[in-house]
């Protein structure tokens, strides 16, 4: 089950690289967020322990709905508007997220041989990783980047669930606070820079440079 | 155990009490005192009067280091802020938030020192990370509006590469006996041997980059220089004093890890590399850089970039290190301080605009020029010594060439800096519209003047509970028998 839905992740990002519309972003990262939320709670069907199911919860609750509403407002409220401009050709990064997918996968089953990881969801981590970087660096609009950068703490979440360690439910509560309030901040900043810098992209900020 | 809960709650408790209390004296005087009783608490932990024992905290000779220089920094930058918020003139809601968000930044930088936990280092570093944020937006421009945005991104990003790093520690455990256990520092220090080489070197590499976008090493440095150049002086003095110092402690629990094991020699090729890049990117930049709050931000990366340089030779480099990490937290305190107070004045960071320094405001003039004798390792300041140890340590390694090459860049680094220093102190402007009045003596000044004595008897006399301390480290890490 944990690995239909990293594939489901996988092609979520996927879309996410395809999509030209800001709204399908905020789609694809509230499905990450239940898809997260999910893959935490199957260990809880086979031990059930109220305590475990706060990480689920906290899950869905973050980043199934509070970002995703969020950046919604944010959208609404900025009034940012469609398309998600590439820096470079987008067929040219889509072939570039397909390239590196693949050769994330393959040298996720070449070091499942030395390593004991779960390959798909450790591989479906580590392209999202990508996948957010790279949509840090090739598309224009400053939201893309935190939407961006919220894939990459996704996928961090999936690739930190393939990987027998423990975490205290307190710290694991601590890092999606620390992320929502990374978003909030985010949020304002954003609202700052389209009235005092009028725009919400990144060729705005020119101004400080030696 | 009982104090730090108690020191915990005086912090939480003042942070809450700023929000509620709305005048800015009265906030003022609070944060002071919460600044005050966590400088007596990191004196008692660092001279041994008090050892609490916590599950999750580390209280070994660099928590406890590491833990004095950062609160040391904080106090002496509470008691000035006072004065320089009277004085600012910046708009907006930036005063009104200036003390509680100081609050949380002492409580993330004194947990995430004396942290135990990789977990609870990496959530809260990203939460010193965020209290800093809204103080680098202080002035409400334009230019700090960037310079907070790109600091939250790209520090961020970095804090999530640094979280790769730790989730391929637990990989490199596979198989041993810290498999499937919380990652306590101390548990992967002693099973060292143990881990799996090819993760731990994956791991290095992403902690070191990630811890680099906020220690300032260089290429990740840039976020950094530009949120250190365009906050308040005392928000740039705690930046460049002690959120740096707080961030290296991340990259020195790795290596602690590293030094045991095969990657060890790995891992001090990739940080000799960053540090000669950060002291060749301050050469560079130092050469076009007309900002003076800037140039001093590029000193930082050239500081921070010789003290990982230091760490990475080891033997008397490492000593050196720990040496300078301690007297360029306090030197960059008074340089910002000085900025600072000339922006207020000047109402410019043009070092261009700046002149007749010591003519115009004297106290500063004079506590600015010594200010830059004692980054530029001046004797008898604290820097001359703790350079000395590192030149000595890395001419005695196995690889002197890189001596040879940071004495070049430190020199070009030192004419470029000194000339824009005495063309702020000494060039005649005649056109210059800055209004003449004596200046009055200021707390700032008195503070500078303290830290500066503090530079030249910590150097001169220096306290055996430091020298042993340091020694400790050392041999924590193997750089002393």
């Amino acid at each position: 089950m944990e690995n239909v839905l990293s594939i489901l992740f996988c092609l979520s990002l996927l879309y996410l690289a395809l999509t030209s519309r800001v709204k399908h972003c905020v789609n694809v990262l509230q499905a990450q967020g239940i898809i997260l939320a999910v893959i935490n709670t199957l260990p809880l069907f086979h031990h059930f322990t109220l305590g475990e199911i706060i990480l689920p919860a906290a899950l869905l609750g973050i980043k199934g709905v509070l970002i995703p509403f969020y950046i919604r407002k944010i959208i609404t409220d900025l009034d940012i508007k469609d398309p998600i401009e590439p820096t470079i050709q987008q067929f040219t990064f889509i072939m570039l997220v397909i390239t590196l997918m693949s050769a994330v996968f393959v040298a996720s089953g070449i070091l499942a041989k030395s390593t004991e990881i779960n390959i798909i969801p450790f591989a479906s981590g580590f392209s999202a990783i990508i996948t957010g970087i790279l949509v840090i660096i090739f598309r224009k609009k400053l939201l893309v980047h935190v939407m961006g950068f919220l894939a990459m703490e996704n996928g961090i979440f999936l690739f930190g669930s393939a990987i027998a360690f423990k975490l205290p439910v307190i710290i694991e509560l601590g890092m999606l606070l620390d992320i929502f309030v990374v978003v909030f901040l985010m949020g304002i900043a954003l609202n700052k820079i389209s009235t005092t810098l009028s725009g919400f992209e990144a060729a705005q900020l020119r101004r400080l440079k030696d | 155990m009982a104090i730090i809960f108690s020191l915990t709650g005086l912090i939480l408790a003042s942070g809450a009490a700023c929000w509620f209390v709305k005048d800015l004296k009265a906030q003022y005087f609070i944060s002071l005192f919460a600044a005050g009783a966590h400088l007596l608490f990191s004196f008692a932990l660092f001279t041994g009067i008090c050892a609490p024992q916590l599950a999750f905290l580390s209280l070994d000779p660099l928590s406890r280091l590491f833990l004095i220089v950062v609160s040391n920094v904080y106090f002496w930058v509470v008691l000035v802020s006072y004065q320089y918020l009277k004085q600012s003139t910046a708009k907006g809601s930036g005063k009104k938030y200036y003390f509680i968000f100081l609050n949380v930044y002492l409580l993330a930088n004194s947990a995430a020192i004396l942290s135990n936990n990789f977990a609870m280092y990496w959530v809260v570093s990203e939460m010193t990370t965020l209290s800093v944020a809204p103080l680098i937006y202080y002035l409400r421009d334009e230019e700090s509006l960037e310079a907070m945005w790109k600091y939250l991104f790209l520090v961020s990003v970095g804090i999530a590469a640094v979280f790769i790093g730790i989730i391929f520690l637990a990989l490199s455990a596979t198989g041993t006996v810290v498999e499937g256990k919380q990652l306590f520092f101390t548990d992967f220090i002693r099973h060292a041997a143990l881990l799996n080489p090819v993760w731990l070197k994956a791991s290095f590499i992403f902690i070191f980059v990630g811890m680099s976008t906020k220690i300032g090493i260089a290429p990740m440095h840039s976020a950094d220089v530009d949120a250190t150049s365009t906050s308040p002086g005392p928000i740039a003095a705690l930046m460049s004093g002690s959120l740096r110092v707080t961030a290296l402690v991340g990259l020195m629990r790795i290596l602690q890890i590293v030094r045991g094991t095969s990657v060890y020699e790995f891992a001090r090729f990739i940080m000799i590399i960053g540090g000669l890049l950060s002291i060749f990117t301050a050469f560079v930049f130092i050469f076009r850089v007309r900002n003076y709050k800037r140039l001093f931000a590029y000193s930082s990366v050239e500081h921070l970039g010789l003290i990982v340089l230091g760490v990475a030779t080891g033997g008397l480099a490492f000593i050196g290190a720990m040496y300078h990490i301690v007297y360029n937290s306090i030197n960059k305190v008074v340089i910002f301080f000085c900025a600072g107070s000339i922006n207020q004045k000047y109402g410019t960071v043009d070092s261009e605009k700046v002149s007749s320094l010591l003519e115009n405001m004297p106290w500063t003039g004079w506590i600015f020029m010594f200010s830059f004798l004692a980054i530029s390792a001046v004797p008898p300041f604290g820097i001359f010594f703790s350079e000395l140890k590192v030149f000595e340590g890395m001419l005695f390694s196995n690889r002197p060439w890189v001596l040879f090459a940071v004495l070049f860049f430190m020199l070009f680094i030192f004419i470029n800096m000194g000339r824009v220093v005495l063309q702020m102190l000494y060039k005649k402007d005649e056109n210059s519209k800055v209004v003449k009045e004596r200046e009055r003596v200021n707390i700032t000044h008195a503070v500078s003047l303290i830290l500066l004595v503090m530079l030249i008897a910590l150097a001169l006399f220096t306290p055996n509970v430091l020298k042993s301390t340091i020694i400790d480290i050392a041999k924590d890490f193997g750089a002393a028998s």
